[in-house]
C-alpha cells in the first residue's frame, strides 16, 4: 500500500508536468481552435497536482518517519536535511501555481496578448518546480538506498 | 485599459494572492524552524506541523484572492496584466530563493 501511494504520487506529478509542458507549447500558438484544449489541459494539470500533493502529503505524514530515520543514520543525511525539507515546502507554492493555472487560462488568450504572456510564465514556473520536486524525490529515495546499502551485514 | 478589460478580476486578485503567499510560505518556514514555540503550536493545531503549514498558506491564498476581487467596488484591483506577470514571477522566485537559502545556511 505504501509503495502504491508513493508510485501514485510520482505518476500524478509527472502527469502534471507533461500536461503543463503541452499547455506551454499550445499557449505559444494560441488560436480559437486550441483554446478549449488549453483550458482543459490547465484543469488536468491542476487536478494531477492536487492528487500528487494529497498522496505525497499522506505518505509524508503517515509513512515517511521510518525512511527519515534510515536516511539520517546513512551517508546521505542531506537527502532529508536539505532535499526533503525544501521539497515539503516548495510544493506548497507549486500547488498554488497549479491551482492558479485554470484561472489564468480562463481569459481569452487569443485576443489578449498580455494574458497570453502570463500563462506561459505560470506554466514555466509549474514545470520547473515540478521537475525540481521529481529530482528532490529521486535524491530522497537514493538517500534511503545508500543508507540501507551502507548497513553492515 | 484593453488589458485589464479583457482579463477576469480573479486573474489579477488571485495572481496577487499567489505572489504574496509564495513569500509568506518561505517566512513561515523560517518562523517554524527558528522558533520552537511556533513549531510546537503548529504541531498541536492539526497533529502535524506540515498539515498546519499547508492550511496556513492555502487559507490566506483563498481569502486574499477573494478579498482582492471585492476591492474597487467589486471590480477587483486596477492592475494591468503586464504588471502582474513580473509580480507573480518575483513572488515565486523570491519565496523559492529564501527557502533554499535558509536551508543551505541552516545546514
Amino acid at each position: 500500500m505504501k509503495e502504491l501511494v508513493l508510485l501514485g504520487h510520482v505518476f500524478c506529478g509527472v502527469a502534471c508536468l507533461l500536461a503543463t509542458v503541452w499547455l506551454f507549447v499550445d499557449v505559444l500558438n494560441a488560436h480559437e481552435g486550441n483554446l478549449a484544449r488549453i483550458r482543459r489541459l490547465s484543469r488536468w494539470a491542476a487536478a494531477f497536482l492536487w492528487l500528487a500533493f494529497l498522496l505525497g502529503g499522506y505518505w509524508d505524514v503517515a509513512d515517511y518517519k521510518a525512511d527519515k530515520n534510515v536516511i539520517l543514520k546513512g551517508p546521505w543525511p542531506f537527502a532529508h536535511n536539505f532535499f526533503m525539507e525544501t521539497k515539503e515546502h516548495f510544493v506548497i507554492t507549486l500547488l498554488l501555481l497549479a491551482t492558479y493555472l485554470p484561472v489564468a487560462t480562463s481569459n481569452n488568450l487569443v485576443l489578449n496578448k498580455e494574458a497570453r504572456r502570463l500563462v506561459p510564465c505560470v506554466a514555466a514556473l509549474v514545470a520547473v518546480l515540478a521537475l525540481m520536486a521529481e529530482g528532490h524525490g529521486a535524491i530522497i529515495s537514493m538517500g534511503v538506498k545508500v543508507a540501507l546499502l551502507a548497513k553492515p551485514n | 485599459m484593453q488589458n485589464t478589460a479583457t482579463v477576469s478580476k480573479h486573474t489579477i486578485s488571485f495572481g496577487l494572492s499567489l505572489a504574496l503567499c509564495a513569500v509568506l510560505n518561505a517566512f513561515l518556514v523560517i518562523a517554524k524552524e527558528t522558533s520552537q514555540a511556533v513549531a510546537s503550536w503548529m504541531q498541536r493545531i492539526t497533529g502535524h506541523h506540515w498539515i498546519t503549514h499547508v492550511a496556513l498558506i492555502l487559507i490566506p491564498f483563498a481569502l486574499l484572492g477573494w478579498l482582492f476581487a471585492r476591492t474597487n467596488r467589486g471590480q477587483g484591483p486596477r492592475m494591468p496584466v503586464h504588471r502582474l506577470t513580473p509580480l507573480v514571477l518575483a513572488g515565486v522566485v523570491a519565496g523559492l530563493l529564501i527557502l533554499l537559502g535558509f536551508y543551505i545556511i541552516a545546514d
